[in-house]
């Protein structure tokens, strides 16, 4: 298998899961009234936050707008796995495997997949908030960066789920760990509220929580500017855990269909 | 003891193109579902591996098709070795499972295309070989709207195109007719002849449809428990029985009845009459006779129970058909082993689910 196959395999196999993505209209549609109901809707409820003196931002809204990219991010990425699941169950699957590609480039196909999604809603996000009158500090070049953010955060959750998804194989079972899991991840995250206004516990699980390497770097480009050595950490770390995730993800699905 | 013909020589075997030597897989848990099976499947032949749900014919398939890692033995699929050298059996063969596998969301087209581009072929190529595999299923009209709105036969027939969009030598499928109406049964018998006339492809199949072995297969392999208790063309299997059968009903004397000296002794009768070769009971009360001549036996039999002053409530004489070469070697009836229905209502409903 050479790296040029492996790379059209995968395209080929995230090529279907984009289809699926524009085949439901209602779906493009929640997409892009999701995230500006979010925003007006926890923007004008934490309002006064922004009153609280020690508060890192200007208003709310600009403290906000990066971490509704991260949680579209987050459920974007984490419900990866469910495909995988009804593949499994619908036969379809088995047909991928018998075709002569690498086991590896279904789950980099499906990554990939999530990976483009999350990057076209991150940018649909940005447009929303600019027009909203968030503040952004870093130009077009920085736009770049945050939607880059976006998705490598969504490699990571996409390969935490399809991992699950090759353990725990039914779509039940899958649901319930998801849901168990996006909550603590979005809570223990700086997402919503400052570091400085968490429990100190809270604030050390935030410092592991993979989210955080997203979400700093995003705000400091939306509320201060370019800080590049914050940048390339958080764009390093999550490349790191999202390639590692990905390994798992392979390794264990391989031994499941074994 | 496998009937039909002899053994394969070496000299047999080299020409084969499925060859399978002592096969067999036990799953993790102990469930021995395929027992050190040897087989070989000729160039251009449609070969039917024939038992109920269970016996051990997907996974014999998922083997083949190198999905599955067999616990012992070894098999060739198109001169290649299905363990050392799997992504090459795979270029070589198509494999259409009994799930029938088709992407809802898009178009039959573009299952089409994406298979082929699976297969790693250029665009060129998918266009032509999808207008050649669409009109050989009867597809063409339909092949740019979602496969959501397709019947359940047409699925099925888009299923078995993406099958063959490489051009296989070797074309598996799993059960290929299961839960299908008549009609569309019939079809798909058809299309699969046409694969082999004009494409020279050697088919693959399994199904616990008698007559679909008897109707389409060259040659039969029986399973049951994972093993293959016979081999052979439906006429070799059917005439291995050793002559014609005959079912009587005698009064009293109900074969399912708890084990008596009358019983037996009307076995010793029944075993006496010239041209009778075995008498076993059936499920439901009757004797089956296996005999030389059914013509000319019949008349000698109604002679020797009315002679010993029993009363024959009812006979018949048939000629051996698969069920009764399936109830033959493994004594059970091949209906009563468990059908598939179960199976197809849980993957619709699955299919209404996803919806």
């Amino acid at each position: 298998m050479t790296g040029r196959t492996f790379l059209q395999d995968t395209w080929w196999i995230a090529w279907r899961e984009l289809k699926h993505f524009v085949a439901e209209k209602v779906r493009v549609f929640m997409i892009l009234v999701q995230p500006f109901i979010w925003l007006v809707l926890m923007g004008n409820l934490f309002e006064k936050m922004a009153t609280i003196p020690g508060f890192p931002a200007r208003s709310y809204l600009d403290y906000m707008a990066p971490g509704v990219v991260t949680m579209v991010t987050l459920f974007g990425g984490i419900f990866g796995g469910l495909s995988i699941v009804w593949d499994r169950r619908l036969g379809f699957l088995n047909k991928l495997l018998a075709a002569p590609i690498s086991r590896a480039a279904v789950v980099s196909g499906k990554m990939l997949a999530i990976a483009i999604q999350t990057a076209v809603q991150a940018g649909v996000i940005f447009v929303i908030a600019l027009a909203m009158g968030v503040t952004f500090k870093s130009g077009p070049l920085g736009a770049l960066a945050v939607i880059l953010l976006a998705a490598l955060l969504s490699l990571v959750f996409a390969g935490m789920s399809l991992s699950l998804s090759a353990v725990l194989r039914t779509h039940e079972a899958l649901m319930a760990v998801m849901n168990f899991l996006t909550m603590p991840l979005m809570f223990t995250s700086n997402a919503m509220m400052p570091l400085e206004f968490m429990p100190k516990w809270l604030g050390t699980l935030a410092k592991v929580n993979p989210l955080s390497y997203a979400i700093n770097p995003m705000r400091t480009l939306f509320i201060t500017g370019w800080r590049p050595a914050e940048l390339f950490e958080g764009l390093l770390i999550l490349s790191l855990v999202a390639v590692a995730f990905g390994l798992v993800a392979t390794r264990l699905f391989r031994r499941a269909v074994a | 003891m496998i009937p039909g013909p002899a053994p394969a020589t070496p000299g047999e075997r080299d020409g084969a193109i499925i060859r399978v030597t002592d096969l067999a897989k036990t799953y993790p848990g102990g469930v021995r579902a395929v027992s050190g099976i040897t087989f070989d499947v000729r160039p251009g032949e449609i070969f039917g591996f024939l038992g109920p749900n269970g016996a051990g014919k997907t996974t014999t398939i998922l083997m083949l098709i190198t999905l599955l890692r067999p616990t012992s033995g070894r098999a060739v699929v198109a001169g290649h070795d299905i363990i050392t050298e799997p992504d090459r059996v795979r270029l070589r063969i198509g494999y259409v499972s009994q799930d029938i596998a088709v992407d809802e969301t898009l178009t039959g087209r573009e299952n089409l295309y994406l298979q082929g581009r699976l297969y790693h072929l250029d665009r060129e190529t998918i266009a032509a070989r999808t207008r050649e595999v669409l009109e050989m299923v009867d597809l063409t009209e339909r092949a740019d709207a979602r496969v959501s709105t397709y019947s359940g036969g047409m699925r099925k027939r888009l299923d078995i195109a993406e099958g063959l969009i490489h051009r296989p030598e070797v074309l598996f499928l799993d059960e290929p007719t299961l839960g299908l109406d008549i009609q569309t049964r019939h079809r798909i018998w058809e299309y699969i002849r046409r694969l082999r006339s004009d494409e020279g492809i050697t088919v693959f199949l399994t199904t616990h449809y008698m007559e679909e072995a008897d109707q389409l297969c060259d040659r039969i392999g029986i399973i049951d428990h994972g093993r293959l208790v016979a081999l052979g063309t439906p006429d070799e299997l059917k005439a291995s029985i050793g002559g014609d059968l005959l079912v009587i009903e005698v009064a009293g004397q109900s074969s399912t009845a708890p084990e008596d000296r009358a019983a037996s002794g009307l076995v010793r009768l029944l075993e006496s009459v010239e041209g009778v070769t075995r008498v076993s009971p059936t499920e439901n009360g009757r004797w089956l006779l296996v005999v030389r001549s059914g013509e000319q036996t019949a008349p000698r039999v109604l002679a020797a129970l009315g002679g010993a002053g029993l009363e024959v409530r009812s006979l018949a004489m048939k000629k051996p058909s698969l069920d009764d070469v399936f109830l033959h070697y493994t004594g059970r009836e091949l209906r009563e082993a468990g059908g598939g229905q179960d199976f197809l209502r849980h993957r619709l409903s699955l299919r209404r689910a996803r919806m």
